[in-house]
């Protein structure tokens, strides 16, 4: 997948609105691979429900989303997942991880269906990312810093074509924000993918090729 | 794979309900034994009641026309007649009575005194017989003819006329080793036979000797090959099949005896193996609507993961997985159960009918096994389905 393209996509709770300013609601706007993105702002003009649409998990929207020049409306729940498995990941701003399962538990789970990455890969991202000693907690029993970090590592585990981080370092600090960072763009870069993040004012400092405004 | 399934097992068995599932269990086990004891019951059973060694024989009933006035009626059977009969479903086979189209003299010598009378001889062929004597049979030149009475004209003297004639009663070797003087006169010839009583028959009514015999006298004293019978005897499987009461009653045919009670065994038989399937088939349907919203209720619990796994990638199918080996282990175990069940339960019937009345039952479980597992395939198919269907609601669900 190469190309993103968003034509005169206004969410559906939005449609009354006539004070819609931002540089993607309605406009024609397109995300394309390798490029980075940051999507600033506040909180309740529609961050995640951008990346919602863009993941598939909803749908609630008027005009249309293309992958490459596929209309995401027709995909299959089959074919969703497929794009899940190859070329979307999302780090999600509540991250979605399994409380009952593991740190490691809640990588592999990704990573058995990918094969993506080898253990060692995997423990040496948990050394990196200064949380390989919470490898067997179970991840309710760590801080939400420590499981952004373990959703990031997840994240990882598979092929992508664009990456959508949605708040990624919400919880971190400016030294765990470096490193998640540089960690991303290198894997990033490896797999010649596009960054997609968003933030509500702290945000990871790529060097971004697109600002945008919601 | 199996790693992986691990740790949605993992993730996914916490809400399973050990109640619920035992509540299954018991139902369906319940009902498949029911069933499965059903089959078994009645494949087991069916061999004595029908077929070669049957203890109770497939049913014979006698048919004729009526007769309305005094006089000659028209009471033969054409041969349309006879194969329409044929055709019909109820009638397994059709045999004829050829009665003798010569004189018939029969004579007795009891007490110095010679006792003769008029008779009158019928055969059918000897499939239709019931107890067929060991010197059932005769050969031309062959002079003693064998006969097998009605056993009710034996009683009828027994009970009916000797006791109160003050004559002695008589047994049936008594009667067996009696010698009939038989004189058989037509077409210009007259010979003496001895006959003699070779058995009894509790199914035909009338005096039979050997088909054999039969035609070759009808040919040499009557000089006819074959009459249209009067009477037809025609195996059934079911005497009280209400289409085959429509059916005589269509075409104005008396039935000349009513069937035997003891042959309604196979239909009772029929009747009790329904009604216990009908009851495991409830139960079975019962357990099934148990496991379906105990699953609806497993998956309802644990709709955010399985949401979440559908979002990291997990297709509908791979989700479904753990559920469908846990439903695919309860019903295996359930079959091989029940399967455990009708053999012991099998083992101890057949022992008891054997102490019984010496019969032994032949036949292997193979029936209950058939029917076991297609009914445990079909039961896993649905609880699948199911899965299946509930899973991609909730994936889909945006």
């Amino acid at each position: 997948m190469d190309i993103i393209r968003l034509n005169r996509v206004v969410p559906q709770i939005f449609s009354n609105r006539e004070d819609l300013s931002g540089d993607i609601w309605g406009k024609d706007f397109s995300f394309e691979r390798g490029k980075r993105y940051l999507i600033n702002a506040s909180s309740g003009t529609g961050k995640s429900t951008l990346c919602s649409y863009l993941y598939g998990q909803r749908g609630d929207y008027q005009g249309t989303i293309l992958f490459d020049n596929n209309d995401i409306s027709t995909l299959s729940t089959n074919q969703w997942c497929e794009i899940r498995q190859q070329s979307i990941s999302h780090l999600f701003q509540d991250l979605k991880l399994f409380g009952e399962l593991t740190a490691l538990q809640n990588v592999e789970i990704k990573n058995n269906i990918t094969h993506s990455k080898s253990q060692s890969e995997i423990l040496a991202l948990f050394e990196e990312l200064g949380i390989s000693d919470k490898i067997d907690t179970r991840i309710d029993r760590i801080s939400f810093g420590q499981q952004q970090r373990v959703a990031l590592i997840r994240a990882l585990c598979q092929p992508y074509s664009f990456l959508l981080l949605d708040e990624p370092i919400s919880h971190l600090d400016d030294a765990n924000s470096e490193i998640m960072r540089t960690i991303i763009e290198r894997d990033a870069k490896a797999k010649g993918a596009g960054i997609i993040a968003t933030s509500i004012g702290k945000h990871i400092n790529f060097d971004y090729d697109l600002c945008l405004n919601l | 794979m199996s790693k992986s399934i691990t740790l949605i097992w993992q993730l996914l068995r916490k809400h399973i309900s050990i109640f619920e599932l035992a509540i299954f269990f018991i139902a369906n086990l319940i009902g498949m034994v029911v069933i499965l004891a059903g089959v078994q019951i009645y494949s087991d059973l069916k061999p004595l009641l029908s077929g070669e060694e049957a203890i109770i024989g497939n049913d014979y009933i006698v048919v004729t026309h009526p007769v309305k006035r005094v006089g000659i009626n028209a009471t033969s059977f054409s041969n349309d007649d006879i194969e329409e009969l044929q055709n019909q479903e109820f009638v397994k086979s059709v045999g004829r009575f050829t009665s003798s189209q010569f004189e018939v003299d029969g004579s007795i010598v009891f007490g110095g005194r010679r006792l003769s009378t008029m008779l009158f001889f019928e055969s059918i062929p000897d499939e239709f017989i019931d107890a067929i004597p060991d010197t059932w049979g005769f050969t031309e030149g062959d002079t003693t003819i064998p006969i097998i009475l009605p056993r009710n004209y034996l009683n009828l003297y027994n009970f009916g006329f000797s006791s109160t004639q003050k004559l002695p009663q008589i047994t049936e070797t008594m009667v067996k080793s009696v010698n009939l003087g038989i004189e058989l006169s037509g077409n210009g010839h007259t010979n003496e036979f001895t006959g003699r009583v070779a058995g009894f028959s509790d199914r035909i009514n009338t005096i039979l000797v050997p088909e054999a015999f039969m035609s070759w006298a009808n040919g040499y004293y009557a000089n006819v090959a074959t009459d249209f019978p009067t009477r037809l005897i025609l195996e059934v499987a079911n005497p009280s099949d209400p289409n085959l009461m429509e059916f005589l009653e269509a075409n104005d045919y008396v039935l000349e005896s009513k069937p035997a009670e003891s042959g309604k065994a196979l239909f009772i038989l029929k009747v009790c193996v329904a009604i216990i399937v009908v009851i495991g088939v409830i139960f079975s349907l019962l357990s099934i609507i148990i496991l379906t919203l105990s699953i609806h209720l497993l998956l309802q619990k644990n709709i955010t993961k399985l949401e979440t796994l559908t979002l990291i990638g997990y297709t509908p199918s791979r989700v479904a997985m753990p559920y469908n080996a846990l439903t695919l282990a309860l019903n295996g175990a359930i079959l091989i159960l029940s399967l455990a069940v009708i053999f012991v339960a099998q083992n101890i019937y057949s022992d008891y009918l054997s102490q019984l009345d010496g019969i032994t039952i032949s036949s292997s479980p193979i029936a209950s096994i058939v029917v076991g597992v297609a009914l445990t395939a079909l039961i896993t198919a649905f609880n699948i389905f199911v899965i299946n269907r509930k899973i991609k609601e909730i994936s889909r669900k945006r």
